[in-house]
């Protein structure tokens, strides 16, 4: 069986459309807005505070660390949410699915929180 | 709302990856909570209990009837299970060879054997698979933990560099498997294998490039992570640079469990297709690896490299088996390389379950022959040398036979099976894969893995002419025993000498693990 294409058709007519605007508006603004450079304004933009060393700078590996547990238990938030609200449903067997699940990033946490990667001072 | 129907029986296959993934899940704990740096030989030991009890409950399953589980997305089948059983035993070696590996390196960590343990569970897994996404994920859980296990001695410059490239290529290769996956799913509507193969021969009357194009890139996929020529190129450099326990896992596992996806894709979903596709496709790859392959090892000083295009020469021969599971009739398959009629007087049918067998024995074969190899190369290398690569050159072995008469017999029955010499494992199972494609008919492409085989012979043989027949270097180092290699050499020398002998039990589970699930 072959998904016909044809339904998608306007979708890809909005996306080729999307493109080209995206590419048409700054092209526009480049070319027909009126330029007067200063020294302040060519300055790199730093919410308004003056700016205080380039961008490009060695970050700290925690801070990778940091996220990417984040991401590990804001993922597993997302799949506790639809366990939630169909537990009555999925019975004993869903609790214990959820349980094991649970212990798995638990003992993960345990590492790292023993490894000292949640410790900011050190 | 209906639950999908899912009891605990369905659990049961997960076993041994379950205890794999409860062993690291230990050598983790214990790494953090019990961190003297005095005591950390336990870790292998748990390691290869666990490799053991895993390995020992998958000999259970293969007398379990093949059956679906989980709805179909994966299958239990003694095809499977003594995959499992493959995994388990190169896991157990290779965490052997670790030790003293890793203590020369003053590295050892209970994250090392846990990311052991999760590739290995990663490849039970995934010979298990029998939905698209499912084996997708169990071959990123293989992938991953190798990837840094390769990076894992990070202070190098050489595993850094292996690392990335693995990272770089396998990610690449990931997504070619992928993408074929998504146009094989876009053709019937399915990423379940068992249900592709219908909607699939309707596909390929009205869509066929849409089918052929997403079977190749599935192929191509496949292809990268067993070493097939031309997706090799990572090979070499990834093997060298890895720590050498690593690279024997890579070589064992990682190999065995892709060729199991590869083999139950292509038997599942190609009885939909026109069967001399996979049949040319598979063809052409394994002429190309076995060539290929063998000449480029010759050249090499470096064993530890010559073992690496040595393990691309193997796939190329698993390739031939792979390649004989696809003839369907006599006289009909790819005719540049195939005879014309069947010899022998052989079923089709029966020949193309030994060839299963074939390549289920090879791989076995091939975990106890090269592991065994790599244990006694990251034996005899030292911390210092590996910068400027001569850690592995072939003087390294000369004169061993006088040093240390032990691993010079032992190198010598790994470098003959790896030859095909009997009387070793390595000689039966390339005697069943060449004996199974010449009952298909296969006798062209028999001839020439027959010629190529031969050609390797001379690569095995100068490690044994090196190791015998030249004198002890000036100022050679003296070699440190360790319990870990002593045990896994003579693990895997006993099992590559006696198998080759009396395979006694191991054929009788080999002639049950034949049978492939819906097959």
């Amino acid at each position: 069986m072959i998904t016909p294409l044809a339904p998608y058709l306007p979708l890809a007519v909005v996306l080729l459309l999307a493109g080209l605007m995206a590419m048409a508006i700054p092209q526009l603004t480049t070319r027909l807005g009126p330029k007067r450079p200063s020294a302040i304004k060519s300055s790199p933009f730093e919410a308004g505070s003056e700016s205080s060393g380039p961008a490009r700078q060695r970050f700290a590996v925690k801070f990778y660390v940091v996220a990417l547990l984040f991401i590990v238990f804001d993922v597993e938030a997302v799949f506790l949410y639809p366990w939630a609200v169909n537990f009555q449903a999925l019975g004993w067997f869903g609790y214990v699915e959820m349980l094991v699940f649970a212990a798995t990033l638990i003992v993960g946490l345990i590492y790292v929180w023993k490894k000292g990667a949640l410790d900011w001072e050190s | 709302m209906t639950l999908p129907n899912i009891t605990l029986a369905d659990f049961l296959p997960l076993l041994p990856a379950l205890i794999m993934v409860v062993g690291a899940s230990i050598l983790l704990l214990s790494e953090v909570f019990l961190s003297s740096s005095a005591s950390r030989g336990y870790q292998a030991v748990l390691t290869v209990a666990t490799a053991v009890a895993s390995g020992l409950t998958a000999l259970g399953l293969m007398f379990e009837p093949p059956h679906a589980v989980f709805l179909g997305y994966g299958v239990l089948d003694p095809f499977s299970s003594f995959l499992t059983l493959v995994v388990c035993v190169g896991l157990a070696l290779a965490a052997l060879a670790s030790v003293s590996f890793l203590r020369k390196r003053g590295a050892e960590r209970g994250e090392f054997y846990a990311l052991m343990l999760f590739a290995s569970a990663g490849m039970s897994l995934l010979a298990m698979s029998a939905e698209f996404i499912t084996l997708f994920v169990n071959l990123e859980v293989l992938s991953v933990a190798t990837y840094a296990l390769t990076a894992y001695l990070r202070r190098g410059t050489r595993p850094s560099e292996a690392g990335f490239k693995y990272f770089i290529l396998g990610a690449f290769s990931s997504a070619v498997l992928l993408y074929g996956t998504a146009l094989l799913y876009g053709a019937t509507g399915t990423t379940k294998l068992a249900d592709m193969a219908g909607p699939l021969s309707q596909a390929l009357a009205t869509a066929p490039a849409l089918v052929y194009t997403g079977a190749i890139l599935v192929a191509a996929g496949f292809a990268f992570k067993v070493a097939a020529v031309p997706f090799h190129m990572w090979t070499p450099d990834v093997y060298e640079g890895a720590p050498t326990p690593v690279t024997a896992l890579m070589s064992a596992g990682v190999k065995a469990a892709a060729f199991a996806a590869m083999v139950r894709v292509f038997l599942t979903v190609g009885k939909g297709m026109d069967p001399h596709m996979p049949l040319a496709l598979f063809s052409t790859l394994a002429l190309l690896t076995m060539v290929v392959g063998n000449l480029l090892a010759i050249p090499q000083r470096n064993v530890k490299r010559m073992l690496a295009y040595s393990s691309i020469a193997h796939a190329g021969y698993l390739l031939l088996g792979v390649a004989a599971l696809f003839v369907t009739a006599p006289g009909e398959h790819f005719r540049i390389l195939g005879a014309s009629a069947l010899t022998g007087g052989t079923p089709l049918d029966v020949a193309r379950s030994d060839a299963l067998r074939g390549i289920l024995y090879y791989l076995l074969a091939y975990t106890f022959s090269a592991v065994g190899a790599f244990a006694l190369v990251s034996a005899l290398e030292r911390r210092e040398d590996e910068d400027k690569g001569t850690a592995w050159d072939l003087e390294r072995f000369s004169g061993l036979a006088q040093r240390r008469p032990g691993w010079a017999f032992a190198m010598t029955a790994f470098m003959l099976s790896l030859g095909g010499i009997p009387p070793t494992i390595g000689f039966m199972s390339k005697l069943l894969i060449f004996q199974s494609a010449i009952d298909v008919g296969l006798v062209g492409l028999t001839i020439v893995a027959v010629l190529s085989s031969a050609a390797g012979v001379y690569y095995y043989l100068r490690v044994v002419v090196y190791m015998f027949m030249r004198p002890v270097p000036e100022g050679a180092q003296t070699l440190e025993r360790s319990w870990g290699t002593e045990v896994a050499l003579v693990i895997s020398t006993v099992a590559v000498v006696l198998l080759g002998i009396i395979p006694g039990r191991v054929s009788e589970w080999l002639a049950h693990a034949g049978t492939l699930f819906g097959q």
